[in-house]
């Protein structure tokens, strides 16, 4: 018996216990900090947090910031610019005003990007997961190959037919264009999903004399509601993140999604790090809070979908 | 002549919005940008835009600017793949586990991957802000540093500054998919080593490391892509700089097209971006085809 250790149980099983509860503090430094850092920083007062060193946690967090936000957004405050510390409430940048309307901009743009994903996908990965039809791989193909190109392949081509159709600087531009960044992923998610359902299911339908609209709708999609969830989620997220697309369609308040007003207080140099980061929180919350609330579809849809696109 | 099945026929009508859609935003595009970067395309002379065959090509492969772009792109993109192949896999060994909290812990997980790239710009920007920035603050009271330090602004950290941001965001759907292809590992394999007395890290090293090589393609692949392509991080933190030491293909591209006015070259580059990056798509797209 020679080589072997002979270990009392407990003793691994401790070392185990501490090296996992060592690396999930760890993860979740790494994962949490930098947002804690940003939430943190939007409740300070600009003297506090421009002290050397960082008071990590604020002594007198406030909400100044976030008030100036919505009061000027609902249009009950007026910017103003006299150059005191916007989060003692003398200065509300002029900027502040835009964030509400850009916010509503993106859910306007986010939504319709969602119903149109499911509108065009659904049908279509119906059809690549359960019938057999020729061309079907081609067709695979020509999606998975959409999802390969790159974004910023499409912005010249983008610019220029969005200008010839005078869509500049309006939200159907966005909407339009964003199905090109969300859809062959979406396809590609519920055709996973639908594989995966019996043909047995497709069938028994078709015999009882369902035509394959009626089998999709009464069958297929009370069934498929998780991979809906995901997909309308993808969407959802990836047209409130986008930001390249928008930068080049969008030029006044009237359609520049949230994205776009936050990016332009982060390059003036004007408004304070304060509002600069509660400008960075409003953005983030929404898809936050949906991302963590409905983790359990996500990873089971990226896991479907393989790669996010 | 073959006749058109029932089965076709449906399928056809279903699949018809896609292809209208498809062909609008991604097929017309991507050849119409093709036709535009065989012109003289300028904005700022739009009567004349003569044909000017492969000339935007031969420009821009001797533009020194965009090579210099190109070796700064693969620099950014070679940190960034290794960094997030190297963390995502810890972090897909951690989730595999069974321990009190995993749950939780995998929920905050999507925190990164969820929020916009534009929050993710601004946050690291603050973190690295050479006066009051997290970073210099946290060097100082652990004592590395006594002085604060310029981050982005330093030619040199740049690149690598900028990745660690991409990294972050980018970890949690690599560890994912990851975990799925760990998951994945038939657990006689295991048992089958552990039969033989292997050690614990020759069974990772031996049985584990090999079975994950699909998922290792995969994610390399797709982050690949994800860091050559990469726009955001450059436009909010440093515009390309200090000096051009963050100008990197997307970003040139940007400059070319929409401050210099130029979308004969701008296409031209966006072209060679996508034709250059042919093989990694192609291998990707047939290891997602293959699942389906």
């Amino acid at each position: 018996m020679s080589g072997v250790i002979i270990r009392r149980p407990w003793a691994p099983r401790l070392l185990r216990t501490a090296v996992l509860g060592a690396a999930s503090l760890l993860l979740l430094i790494y994962v949490l900090a930098p947002v804690a850092w940003l939430l943190s920083s939007s409740l300070q007062q600009e003297r506090e947090l421009t002290s050397i060193p960082p008071h990590w946690i604020p002594d007198h967090p406030t909400l100044q910031n976030f008030r100036a936000i919505f009061a000027t957004g609902l249009g009950y405050a007026q910017p103003s610019a006299n150059g005191v510390d916007p989060t003692s409430g003398g200065f509300i940048p002029s900027v502040a005003a835009n964030l509400l309307p850009a916010m509503g901009n993106s859910f306007i743009v986010a939504f319709a990007v969602v119903v149109l994903n499911l509108l065009i996908g659904v049908p279509a990965a119906y059809a690549i997961a359960k019938i057999r039809f020729r061309f079907r791989n081609a067709a695979l193909y020509t999606i998975l190959a959409t999802r390969v190109i790159p974004d910023i392949a499409l912005v010249v081509p983008f610019f220029l037919m969005v200008r010839k159709l005078g869509l500049l600087d309006s939200l159907t531009s966005l909407i339009i264009t964003y199905l090109a960044v969300t859809v062959p992923f979406s396809v590609f998610v519920l055709a996973s999903f639908f594989e995966q359902l019996p043909d047995d299911l497709d069938r028994a339908a078709r015999v009882d004399g369902c035509s394959r609209l009626q089998v999709l709708t009464r069958v297929f999609l009370p069934l498929a509601r998780p991979a809906l969830v995901a997909v309308g989620l993808f969407a959802f997220l990836a047209s409130w993140n986008e930001f390249l697309l928008a930068l080049m369609f969008t030029q006044t308040a009237a359609s520049q999604t949230l994205p776009i007003v936050v990016a332009g207080i982060t390059s003036d140099f004007t408004v304070s790090f304060s509002f600069l980061n509660a400008a960075g929180v409003l953005a983030v919350v929404p898809p936050v809070i949906l991302a963590v609330m409905f983790e359990r579809y996500i990873v089971s849809g990226l896991t479907a979908g393989a790669v996010k696109g | 002549m073959q006749r058109i099945s029932h089965d076709e026929r449906a399928a056809l009508g279903l699949l018809g919005p896609l292809a209208v859609v498809l062909m609008a935003v991604t097929a017309f595009p991507i050849l119409y940008s093709l036709w535009i970067s065989l012109f003289a395309v300028n904005l700022r002379r739009p009567a004349r835009q003569p044909f000017v065959g492969l000339d935007n090509y031969l420009h821009v492969l001797g533009d020194a600017q965009f090579l210099e772009s190109v070796t700064r792109t693969a620099w950014f993109s070679a940190i960034a793949v290794l960094a997030v192949l190297v963390i995502a896999t810890l972090v897909a060994i951690l989730l595999d586990q069974e321990f009190p909290g995993r749950r939780i812990l995998s929920a905050c997980l999507l925190i990164p991957w969820a929020i916009p790239s534009v929050a993710n710009g601004l946050m690291w920007k603050w973190i690295y802000d050479a006066n009051y920035g997290a970073l210099n603050g946290a060097l100082m009271q652990l004592g590395f540093i006594t002085q604060a330090q310029v981050w982005l602004g330093n030619a040199n950290r740049t690149i690598p500054l900028i990745a660690n941001a991409f990294i972050w965001k980018e970890v949690p759907l690599a560890a994912i998919l990851l975990l799925v292809t760990l998951k994945s590992i038939p657990s006689d394999l295991y048992a089958a080593a552990r039969v033989d007395g292997a050690p614990a890290w020759h069974r990772f090293v031996h049985v584990t490391l090999p079975a994950m090589r699909p998922g290792f393609l995969l994610v390399a692949l797709y982050e690949l892509l994800m860091a050559v392509r990469h726009f955001d991080l450059f436009s909010l933190l440093t515009e390309g700089g200090p000096g051009g030491a963050s100008d990197v293909l997307a970003w040139r591209i940007y400059v070319e097209t929409f401050r210099n006015l130029s979308f004969g070259t701008g296409a031209a580059m966006s072209y060679i971006l996508a034709v250059a990056t042919l093989a990694a798509s192609y291998a990707l797209i047939r290891s997602m085809a293959q699942r389906l």
